[in-house]
């Protein structure tokens, strides 16, 4: 099954949280995504990674959590008890509780967005293209496909490289 | 219920990114990415946190809704817009027929180019040339420097030539916070293998994906540049062809260069000498190179200097005139380019024609039918010392809040106090409102249409996206009712009768050189905009300036030669013995009229932190989070500290967004008039949260509470 996530380019992050703002307007209020400064320089965001073997779903005594066709791990408030067992069990510590109605919120990756056919707003928003948005095996695809190029441009350009033997 | 797309434009930094407002019955609820049309400048429709948050300051709920007569100050009446424009249009002619130069009008960066055209005239039309914007107080220093080497003071290339650059040189300016899209561009140069210099006091965000990394002393500017540049001439890297045929005054630059060599430039600037080396060779030996800076390198009593010497060190290495090289200067506001072109300015009429040139002047005499003044106008900072002294008496201030923007805010403060009438024109209750004599609810930026010009010259049409609230209304439709009660109500470019903002776009193309061929019903096909210069209709516009030559009167670059060192005014001395420079959040914007009303960014970048060395704060007893009191020789401002390695050790940064600017310093460049606001000398004591409590309230609150019994 070809699962679809948000991966995270942690050599782009320029920490503007543009992707919390868009999240924060897209999901009423609370933003799923969040981002974090490290030792004054380095900064990451950090979301769910919907994973293929879900702790999370695997613990939720409701079944409240679910996946959906595309393979991303979404919640039912309907049947969310608000136990936080979910949260216990996430490594990256992603489900919250939402005080106001006491049930647990996570990212959806933008169901209302997918079913229009359009990217989760935090990847569409991302301004300097730090979160990607596809399939494991196609992003890296790509950046081998970018890398090679940029070799073979360089050898062309370049006086003094032997690409013999490499 | 009707849901549309409106296509609008940014109305927060320069960069001038699309978005579609999602609006329903006129009604804002939403906004979409615009990643379906081609060559925005925001490509995909990226956008950072400000521009996500966009439909959130329109639904604030303290948006003035009705003019607003003082009784006295601070508290209001609401009365209807008729009786607002009457007492201003009287008001307004009387001191016009006493003396014009009592007047003092404010063109506003954050509207769109009709309104600032239409102050502009209507300030001249009553006989002074007394006008200006905030231009002034960020970015005044380009375009005079620009015009002196360049003969034009807009940024010589667009975007799409920093993506392809092979080297970028970014100075006093906080990029990947203050423009984040544009900083976009600046990484795929980077991952294309383009090399990054960034120099700035403090490590930055920016300077994170920096190559070569120079961390100077604020305001050593002049010292840093003129040393590249020395070593540039020195190893003869610079283009030999490029100088000779398209520059003047070489020479003078070399021998102004001589003592600046590495050595003496690392005691000057605190850089060491071999990074200096380095950074000069990387620059010049990469073929394409673009210049970006912002008001780091602006804000100073030498930055008319500093925005020449970068003009030079660009010529001299021939990045000019080709794609993928050139000047950047970022702008801050929406439309702070298109106001400088609309003449928002003391000293030019539209599209930077001189007042003094007595040709410009009858041109404009004929197509406005009224005579006009020859004489060169105040700016904002001469405007209130002048009005200290008396000689200005009346402020109309359009979208502006220079209690918070202007250096020195206490004098400011004081001088407002002092003038017998101001009007302000707003969209919320801003500082300055406290002052005001009348006050007009205006539709933000968002609830009318307009042309718009970003940083890169990009003229675009922004629709209008939401009603307005309640009695407000458009800027350009309040400004033409002033005008017409005053009695310039001819049909025409004579007078101030105009049906929409197309039809004053139509009045600016017919005397604005470069806007020629830039109309309206071109600009409402093309979403994306035409870049200026554009002579006539069928012109696709101009991307990179300065092709053939440039446009100073003998078409050749004019070198700048600055042999002597000028660091800040004010240096630190036993007295006040730090530095203190201020900077910007990402997430905030200047003034944070519009962000502090917009949940999502207040809950992010809630008040401002005073950055300190660990060094420093550990003699004086600071650890982060503790409240601190700086004070200069002109006020004082409680802020919590935060302890970071990214400042230089001696010197302190604080966001100014808050009102920082009590403590900064109005000294002026002589000739950009910009007070020096990025470095002054300064002192911080430790103190408690009720003392910090109890000068807050001392200083202006950024969002007041309006006193008004309705009407």
């Amino acid at each position: 099954m070809v699962r679809k996530t948000v991966f995270i380019d942690f050599s782009k992050c320029i920490e503007c949280r543009a992707c919390e703002v868009a999240c924060e307007r897209e999901h009423n209020g609370m933003s799923f995504i969040s981002v974090f400064e490290w030792q004054e320089m380095a900064a990451m965001a950090l979301n769910c990674r919907h994973c293929e073997k879900a702790p999370c779903v695997e613990v939720c005594p409701t079944n409240a959590l679910y996946r959906d066709e595309d393979g991303a791990v979404l919640l039912a408030p309907q049947k969310c008890i608000g136990c936080l067992m979910c949260g216990i069990v996430c490594p990256f510590g992603i489900p919250e509780l939402d005080l106001i109605n006491k049930v647990m919120g996570k990212c959806d990756l933008c169901a209302h967005r997918r079913a229009e056919g359009k990217l989760p707003a935090c990847v569409e928003t991302c301004p300097t293209d730090a979160l990607l948005y596809g399939e494991f095996n196609e992003i890296i695809r790509k950046r081998r496909e970018k890398f090679t190029e940029k070799t073979i441009e360089l050898a062309k350009t370049g006086e003094n490289i032997q690409l013999t033997g490499v | 219920m009707s849901e549309r797309l409106v296509p609008v434009v940014c109305p927060y930094c320069g960069v001038g990114c699309r978005l579609y407002v999602r609006s329903v019955d006129g009604y804002p609820v939403g906004i979409e990415y615009a990643n379906d049309i081609p060559n925005i400048s925001n490509e995909f429709g990226k956008l950072c946190p400000k521009g996500n948050a966009v439909v959130e300051y329109l639904l604030a709920k303290d948006r003035l809704k009705k003019p607003l007569k003082a009784t006295e100050q601070g508290k209001f009446v609401e009365i209807s817009w008729s009786e607002a424009i009457k007492e201003i249009a009287e008001r307004l002619k009387a001191y016009a027929k006493d003396d014009p130069n009592q007047l003092m009008f404010f063109g506003s960066a954050r509207t769109f180019n009709e309104p600032n055209y239409l102050i502009q005239k209507l300030a001249r039309m009553l006989g002074t040339n007394n006008v200006d914007h905030c231009a002034r107080l960020c970015h005044a220093p380009t375009v005079s420097g620009l015009k002196a080497v360049f003969g034009a003071g807009a940024m010589t290339n667009t975007y799409k030539d920093i993506e392809e650059a092979n080297v970028i040189f970014i100075i006093g300016h906080n990029y990947a916070e203050t423009h984040p899209v544009g900083f976009r561009y600046v990484l795929k140069a980077k991952e294309r293998g383009a090399k990054v210099i960034v120099a700035d006091p403090r490590f930055t965000r920016t300077a994170w994906f920096a190559d070569i990394y120079l961390q100077h002393y604020p305001g050593s500017d002049i010292a840093l540049i003129n040393g590249l540049i020395h070593v540039i001439i020195k190893e003869k890297l610079y283009d030999e062809r490029f100088v000779r045929e398209r520059c003047v005054g070489f020479d003078e630059v070399v021998s102004a260069v001589e003592k600046f060599t590495p050595e003496f430039v690392e005691k000057v600037t605190g850089v060491p000498a071999e990074l200096i080396v380095e950074a000069a060779r990387t620059f010049a030996t990469a073929g394409k190179g673009v210049i970006t800076w912002a008001m780091g390198l602006t804000q100073h009593t030498h930055g008319h200097d500093n925005v020449r010497l970068l003009g030079t060190l660009s010529a001299i290495c021939g990045y000019q005139g080709k794609e993928g090289a050139g000047c950047a200067p970022m702008r801050g506001q929406n439309n702070v380019q298109g106001a400088c072109d609309m003449a928002a300015l003391p000293n030019v009429f539209p599209g930077y024609q001189a007042v003094t040139d007595p040709e410009k002047r009858k041109f404009f005499e004929e197509f406005w039918g009224v005579e006009l003044s020859g004489e060169v106008g105040l700016t904002t900072i001469e405007a209130a010392y002048a009005a200290d002294k008396g000689k200005v008496k009346a402020y109309y201030v359009m979208g502006e809040n220079p209690v918070i923007s202007e250096a020195n805010a206490n004098h400011v403060m004081h001088t407002l106090e002092k003038l017998e009438f101001l009007v302000v024109q707003d969209i919320v209750p801003t500082p300055t409102i406290e002052f005001a004599d009348i006050v007009l609810p205006a539709a933000a930026m968002l609830e009318n249409d307009g042309s718009i010009t970003n940083t890169e010259r990009r003229v675009q049409w922004s629709f209008q996206a939401a009603k307005p609230p309640g009695e407000a209304r458009p800027d350009w439709w309040i400004i033409s009712e002033i005008g017409k009660a005053i009695g310039f109500d001819k049909t025409g470019s004579r007078g101030f009768v105009y049906g929409d903002a197309a039809d004053v776009l139509r009045e600016i193309n017919a005397c604005t050189p470069q806007y020629r061929g830039i109309t309206p019903e071109r600009l409402k096909e093309n979403l994306a905009g035409i870049h200026w210069p554009c002579p006539s209709e069928d012109h696709p516009g101009t991307r990179v300036l300065y092709k053939e030559k440039f446009l100073t009167p003998d078409g050749k670059a004019h070198l700048a030669a600055i042999p002597e060192y000028r660091g800040p005014v004010e240096m630190p001395d036993e007295e006040y013995p730090f530095l203190l420079t201020t900077h910007r959040y990402v997430g905030m914007y200047h003034t944070v009229t519009m962000t502090m009303r917009s949940d999502a960014l207040k809950k992010r970048w809630p008040e401002p932190l005073a950055e300190i060395h660990p060094e420093d704060a550990e003699k004086l007893g600071i650890k982060s989070g503790d409240w601190i009191k700086i004070e200069t020789r002109r006020g004082t401002y409680p802020s919590k500290a935060k302890v970071t390695r990214t400042v230089k050790k001696g010197v302190i940064a604080v966001p100014w967004h808050w009102g920082a600017n009590v403590l900064t310093n109005d000294a002026l460049d002589p000739v950009a008039k910009i007070p020096e606001t990025k470095a002054c000398a300064c002192r911080i004591v430790k103190i408690t949260e009720e003392d910090a409590k109890r000068l807050i309230e001392k200083l202006p609150s950024v969002i007041p509470k309006l006193d008004v019994v309705r009407g």
